[in-house]
């Protein structure tokens, strides 16, 4: 276990070296600093008396504080969703293509680590540098607007952890690419892909419409079966933090059934490659 | 006394069997020694370590180290590496590669692996870098903290891939002392190297690998030494006696002063030694002729049937080897 927090450990500070996720954390910072600084909510019994941003009083915020704070924490948790995802991707699919460079993985392997061992720290380790990202501002966000409003909006936190296991997922997929190919480009493709096509694949009883041949609806059925189901999951993370009804839970097990396949599948690659 | 590496028939193939980088290799190598293997490019040296790391699963064959089969993890737990063309990553120091290195080797006391850290480096000469970056790194310094992180967890096995390579001639020096003296400490140590001649100062053993298969293993003298070659020191100016001398061995050459014979055997010898004394020449010297390894390296290579040496010791060997791969 020892062996596996170390390379955990040496992974997120990799990372955290890079400017990708630097960047990530400066954005972040930005947005934090916002809510902080230039957002101020005035109350008077749980109705707003007056909302100022940078110091002027916006207009036609007739609603409740509660409507506010989670109108807020939505937008936050629909934009990280999207955009946080986007970067994650970009900046975590180097991860696995770098460790197994040619230099690089020789000394590597010859500690006497075995090589699940190694790409379940090297997995936990990328993990574990996006979940840091993600509830850095998600867990500030809350923690200002929660202060400042005095409205404690759980089910935002929980986005967080809808949002950290859906990359837990395509990351799981890159893995598995980057183990098989060794190339972090087509390991951020393949997971653009996904996100992509799965709004297409959601809606594809429409398209089974422009469809003439069966087999092209088998094709798009399989592919919807295969594929973690984000846009789903995107919808599950707004529904979620505006407190509307979920509904089914099963894209999400699906994608994290998906996720454990993908990564099973990287071990096996990974355990049975020359090096 | 048990073998610290032990292969059976150990055989590799790439390319659907066509290239065959291993065939059938068995050799075992004695704890405490400087075991150094030779081969030109494309020989299957870097295979061979490969297959006993780790890295490459063999086609056929077994291998062990300390008894244990090397596709166990824990074969590698007395193990040290320096692989040739190594890559640290950038963004650590060398400390913090080094305490990376020995929570990866399962040093698991922070102040152990400080303290081994810190001796290691001024082993090296790296103390003064510690805190810098590798990326900031010359090569040779990347080299010499390689061989840190080899010896951090203080292995009883060391492989070394090159270990001079990119490092002065100094620091060469440096590390040549380095492993005379980790030889002295009781450790073995498995070199692959270019330098016939480092070779030749350090090891005690050494194995040839040619086209996959080992053609000779033995000691540095038993590869060096020629039982039928001897060198006389005698002025022999007589054509007629040159002759007789040539009729009594395989070869015979008289030049400034120093006569070269090759015999089959005592006999023969005693019968040059007769001839030239009876004509009341004075023998100086009769020295056994040693060759030096790259010698003995070429003519075992000649004798599998290579005749392009202009291979050997080439760039080649990372083409043929990355093809392979």
């Amino acid at each position: 276990m020892s062996k596996i927090w170390a390379v955990c450990y040496y992974t997120f500070r990799e990372s955290l070296a890079r400017k990708t996720f630097i960047g990530f954390f400066v954005v972040s910072s930005i947005v934090l600093a916002l809510l902080l600084l230039a957002l101020n909510v005035d109350a008077v019994d749980g109705a707003l008396a007056s909302v100022t941003l940078f110091g002027k009083e916006a207009q036609g915020f007739e609603i409740e504080v509660r409507k506010l704070v989670i109108n807020i924490e939505a937008g936050l948790a629909t934009a990280l969703f999207t955009g946080g995802l986007f970067f994650s991707i970009f900046a975590t699919a180097s991860l696995t293509p770098n460790m197994l460079d040619k230099g690089n993985i020789d000394w590597l392997l010859a500690k006497p680590i075995s090589r699940p061992q190694l790409l379940v720290g090297r997995y936990l380790g990328g993990l574990l540098i996006v979940a840091f990202n993600v509830f850095y501002l998600i867990g500030g966000a809350w923690l200002i607007l929660s202060l400042k409003t005095g409205i404690w909006h759980a089910p935002f936190l929980i986005s967080g952890v809808l949002i950290t296991a859906i990359f837990a997922v395509i990351f799981a997929f890159m893995v598995m690419l980057g183990v098989a190919l060794q190339n972090s480009a087509v390991a951020i493709m393949g997971a653009y892909l996904i996100l992509f096509f799965s709004p297409m694949l959601f809606q594809r009883d429409r398209i089974y419409a422009l469809l003439s041949n069966k087999i092209y609806q088998w094709l798009l059925d399989g592919l919807y079966f295969l594929t973690p189901r984000t846009f789903e999951i995107g919808d599950l993370v707004r529904k979620t933090v505006l407190a509307e009804p979920a509904g089914s839970l099963n894209p999400l097990w699906h994608s994290l059934l998906l996720g454990g396949l993908f990564f099973s599948s990287a071990l096996w690659i990974f355990r049975r490659k020359n090096f | 006394m048990n073998p610290i590496i032990e292969t059976q028939d150990l055989a590799r193939h790439f390319s659907r069997g066509r290239v065959k980088a291993l065939q059938g290799v068995s050799l075992s190598v004695q704890p405490g020694k400087i075991f150094g293997l030779l081969g030109p490019n494309g020989a299957g040296k870097t295979t061979f370590i490969k297959i006993l790391l780790g890295l490459q699963r063999p086609d056929g064959g077994a291998a062990r180290i300390f008894g244990i089969p090397v596709q166990d993890p824990a074969a590698r737990t007395n193990v040290g590496y320096l692989p040739e063309n190594h890559r640290f990553p950038e963004f650590l120091t060398g400390g913090a590669l080094l305490d990376y290195c020995g929570r990866l080797s399962g040093m698991r006391d922070p102040d152990e692996r400080r303290r081994r850290a810190e001796i290691l480096l001024k082993r090296v000469n790296m103390s003064d870098w510690r805190d810098t970056r590798t990326k900031k790194y010359s090569k040779g310094m990347v080299q010499r903290l390689g061989l840190a992180q080899a010896l951090l967890h203080d292995p009883q096995l060391i492989f070394l891939d090159e270990p001079t390579d990119g490092v002065d001639p100094i620091g060469r020096k440096e590390i040549r002392d380095l492993l005379m003296e980790l030889k002295q400490e009781g450790k073995t140590i498995f070199l692959n190297s270019h330098l016939l001649s480092e070779v030749e100062m350090i090891c005690d053993e050494v194995a040839i690998l040619h086209k996959g298969k080992l053609l000779r293993q033995g000691t540095v003298q038993e590869l060096t030494t020629s039982d039928r070659r001897y060198r006389l020191h005698v002025h022999v100016d007589d054509q007629d006696l040159l002759q007789q001398i040539r009729d009594k061995s395989a070869f015979a050459e008289a030049q400034n002063g120093h006569l070269d014979v090759v015999v089959n055997g005592f006999e023969p010898l005693n019968e040059i030694i007769d001839l030239i004394r009876r004509r009341q020449l004075l023998i100086e010297a009769i020295v056994p002729h040693r060759q030096t390894l790259e010698e003995s390296f070429v003519q075992t290579i000649q004798g599998a049937g290579t005749s392009d040496f202009n291979t050997l010791f080439s760039s080649e060997e990372k083409k043929s080897q990355g093809a392979q791969a």
